[in-house]
């Protein structure tokens, strides 16, 4: 094929070091907020219990006006944000009374409020919606595990596959905690549809991996990896690219409402292409050629007679039943 | 070959149209004959589109009764009713759990006046109070011993020096209360003009009121609806019948024409509370449906061109692919009579993006099977054989993903999980079946050269 080869995987360690600069300082950002007090996460009235109201005044009103007029009726912290023409107001629970009467002040102040949206949840649910978001979190999470493990039958190309998604999720659970975004019920939607997208895509390449192994070339694994990584590479991009443009029209066209939840699956198909490229991969190698080196020093201390009559080590877990002593004997048996 | 080819190209030709009677309803049968009608997209929208109110209303245990799921379907059996005088089309009133109460009111114009309508408990009691007359707003304790006088109100004519207690003891002795009510209609009274509540007791009823009546004239008879005084009117005479009025307390005809609608629709037997409120003005669900209309036909031209630069003739194969593949997807949820809702429109743009995956992946491997030297046709059959493993594969955790979200999800998020899933499997049939069938077809009118030429193009 053409003559100079991108060598992705030669250069791994700066796939690394780039998903290290994305993560470490959000989850700096989660401890950071966890430990002020304000949440590690801008959490919702979904999880926490409160009203939430969008409305639109006649005259125009800032969000220190608005603050003014919220701080007298609402206990707590309040959040007050605005759009183009619209405020969002965010609440603990408020009593129907204070609910009446912050209205009516604020439209004392500000004339006729419109209010497009109102969202009152109760303590109780909230903690339950909680509840039920952690579960399907973990229960999305543990079944996608079973199913990498089940579909690639050995703990190595599942622990990459799982790598990977661990660093989709952080990323993008560091990127909401930094811009603070909010997270509410529609945020697990963004996170499952995450770990489904990337783990899709991990898959794809492994895939690829595994087809090429089965051709048993005599090609050093890396080579080889980088090779089914390169050959990938137009399918991964181009789909990750058209789902990125129509997600993106949601983000910008779709409307103030679902903006924060376009945000969510742009960032997660973004870094679970990335990772899947660039990190995925890459941890299939360096695990495999840990496990040849430790193999290949302890194969020399028993039996010298076979030891470096290959000079690019073979990989060990290279074949489509990849295990510590299958490659072994697939190996002498293909000489 | 070419007549197969022929045969599954019409296939797809009745499915398309098939896709478009069921999502559009272009032909309606009336009487016998079909009916064009404008096209219009058949389609349940969620509250967040068309606009609505979701409440989720919680039975209270009281002293007196406790919120079993008896309770709370009696409760559910009134607000039906209160529901019903609202004018709402299509509610949806469910029980969730042992005692909750799911109501749906779709296109709701005033949803705090339905609110307070469907919450209050409007248990109407007759009261005995002797020679004490209350102020409205008076409000009773729940154990009915003692009355809280409101906010400036004068208190009950004490001729002592003491200074006006803001509670005062007075037991609560019920006359009667409004499960003897036969019925209840707002009016106006004809001297004072003001809005009042007609109502007619039921035959028992009427004789305790009569007998009552007569035998306490020129003391109070109090009108208490929870617990809350709403006039304290003296008795004049003896009222037989069991006809009477509701005066006082009323600012406007709407107040006494929403109190009619709560006492005939009964009090509910459990005081209940509303613990979630989701509603969305009419305004923003019209904002919203436009918004994401055009998002979608954005999403769709982009996704589209990007397919037709750097595909070509492929690309356009599986552009009509894929707008076959939205028609598909329109149609099975609007078969299904499944509910659209703004994170179901993302998923539907979601799965437009991964729908074009499918393509993707068959259009990789036949370049492969091309570039190791194939005639198109051999390399066409391999590559597809090739390219189902894998996408079936990858549609997999997606749709892992969305059964999770569909069992723990609720509204709008399960109308993501639904768009989302019946995208991807949609997607799968389009990229396998009619892809390959329009591959084929341009491939047995002449065109093969130039869906081989897709094999020459971004090549690495």
């Amino acid at each position: 094929m053409t003559p100079r080869v991108w060598d992705i995987i030669g250069r791994r360690g700066w796939g690394y070091a780039l998903s290290a600069l994305v993560i470490l300082p959000g989850v700096a950002a989660l401890i950071y907020y966890s430990a002020s007090g304000q949440g590690a996460l801008n959490w919702g009235v979904d999880f926490t219990g409160g009203s939430y109201f969008q409305i639109r005044t006649e005259r125009p009103a800032t969000t220190g006006q608005v603050r003014a007029v919220v701080n007298r009726f609402a206990t707590g912290q309040s959040t007050i944000q605005r759009s183009e023409q619209d405020i969002f107001i965010r609440t603990r629970p408020l009593a129907p009374q204070a609910r009446e009467g912050l209205l009516a002040a604020l439209r004392s102040e500000f004339g006729t409020v419109a209010i497009l949206r109102e969202d009152e949840v109760g303590p109780k649910i909230g903690q339950e919606l909680r509840n039920v978001a952690i579960l399907a979190v973990v229960i999305g999470l543990a079944l996608q595990v079973v199913y990498i493990s089940f579909r690639f039958k050995g703990l190595r190309y599942a622990l990459a596959a799982d790598a990977a998604l661990l660093h989709d999720l952080l990323v993008v659970l560091g990127i909401f905690a930094i811009t603070r975004k909010e997270v509410n019920s529609a945020f697990v939607a963004v996170l499952l549809t995450v770990v489904g997208y990337s783990i899709n895509d991990t898959i794809v390449v492994f895939d690829r991996i595994r087809e090429n192994l089965a051709l048993r070339t005599r090609e050093a694994f890396d080579r080889l990896v980088n090779r089914s990584l390169l050959e990938a590479l137009v399918r991964s991009i181009n789909t990750s690219l058209t789902t990125i443009l129509a997600i993106a029209a949601v983000f910008f066209f779709g409307g103030v409402t679902i903006r924060d939840f376009a945000f969510g699956l742009l960032v997660g198909i973004f870094v679970g292409t990335y990772s899947s490229i660039f990190n995925a991969s890459a941890l299939l190698v360096d695990w495999t050629l840990w496990a040849d080196r430790r193999a290949g020093r302890a194969r020399a201390a028993q039996d010298v007679e076979t030891g470096g009559a290959t000079p690019a080590p073979v990989p060990a877990g290279a074949g489509p039943l990849p295990g510590e002593g299958g490659g072994r004997r697939r190996r002498s048996r293909r000489r | 070959m070419g007549s197969r080819v022929g045969v599954r190209l019409l296939l797809i030709l009745v499915l398309l149209l098939a896709a478009v009677q069921v999502a559009f309803r272009p032909l309606a049968i009336v009487g016998r004959a079909p009916v064009g009608q404008p096209l219009q997209l058949r389609m349940n929208l969620g509250l967040d589109l068309q606009g609505g109110s979701l409440l989720v209303l919680e039975g209270q245990d009281t002293p007196a009764a406790r919120a079993t799921p008896e309770a709370v379907d009696a409760a559910m059996r009134v607000i039906e009713r209160r529901v019903d005088q609202l004018g709402v089309v299509e509610p949806t009133i469910q029980r969730q759990g042992a005692n909750r109460i799911l109501i749906e009111l779709p296109g709701i114009a005033d949803p705090q006046r339905a609110i307070a309508l469907i919450g209050k408990t409007a248990l109407l009691e007759f009261v005995d109070t002797g020679t004490t007359q209350l102020p409205e707003g008076a409000t009773w304790s729940a154990d009915g011993r003692t009355v809280t006088l409101p906010e400036g109100a004068v208190a009950p004519s004490a001729p002592g020096a003491r200074p006006p207690a803001r509670t005062i003891a007075l037991e609560k002795k019920v006359v009667l209360t409004g499960a003897e009510l036969e019925t209840a209609q707002a009016g106006f009274d004809q001297q004072t003009a003001q809005p009042i509540v007609n109502f007619r007791l039921r035959s028992g009823g009427a004789r305790v009121f009569e007998e009552f009546t007569a035998a306490n004239v020129g003391r109070y008879l109090t009108i208490v609806l929870d617990n809350e005084v709403i006039s304290s009117p003296v008795i004049r005479d003896r009222i037989p019948g069991g006809q009477g009025q509701i005066s006082g307390g009323f600012r406007t005809i709407e107040e006494a024409r929403d109190l009619a609608v709560l006492l005939r629709g009964g009090a509910l037997p459990i005081p209940v509370q509303v613990v979630e409120n989701r509603t969305v003005g009419p305004q923003l669900g019209r904002d919203s449906i436009e918004a994401s209309l055009r998002a979608s036909w954005i999403a769709l031209a982009a996704v589209g061109l990007f397919m037709l630069l750097f595909y070509g003739l492929s690309g356009v194969l599986a552009d009509l692919a894929l707008a076959l593949y939205v028609l598909m997807v329109l149609a099975v949820l609007s078969g299904l009579g499944a509910t659209l809702t703004l994170p179901g429109i993302a998923g539907l743009v979601l799965s437009v993006g991964m729908a074009v995956d499918a393509n993707v992946i068959i259009f990789e491997k036949l370049k492969e099977e091309l570039r190791a030297g194939k005639s198109l046709r051999m390399a066409v059959g391999a590559g597809w054989n090739r390219a189902i493993q894998t996408i079936v594969d990858s549609n997999v955790t997606t749709l892992i993903a969305t059964a999770v979200l569909f069992l723990l999800g609720s509204g709008p998020i399960r109308g993501f999980a639904v768009t989302l899933s019946i995208g991807v499997l949609v997607s799968m049939f389009t990229a396998i079946v009619v892809t390959r069938a329009l591959v084929d077809g341009a491939a047995a009118v002449g065109l093969g050269p130039q869906v081989a030429r897709v094999a020459g193009r971004a090549s690495r």
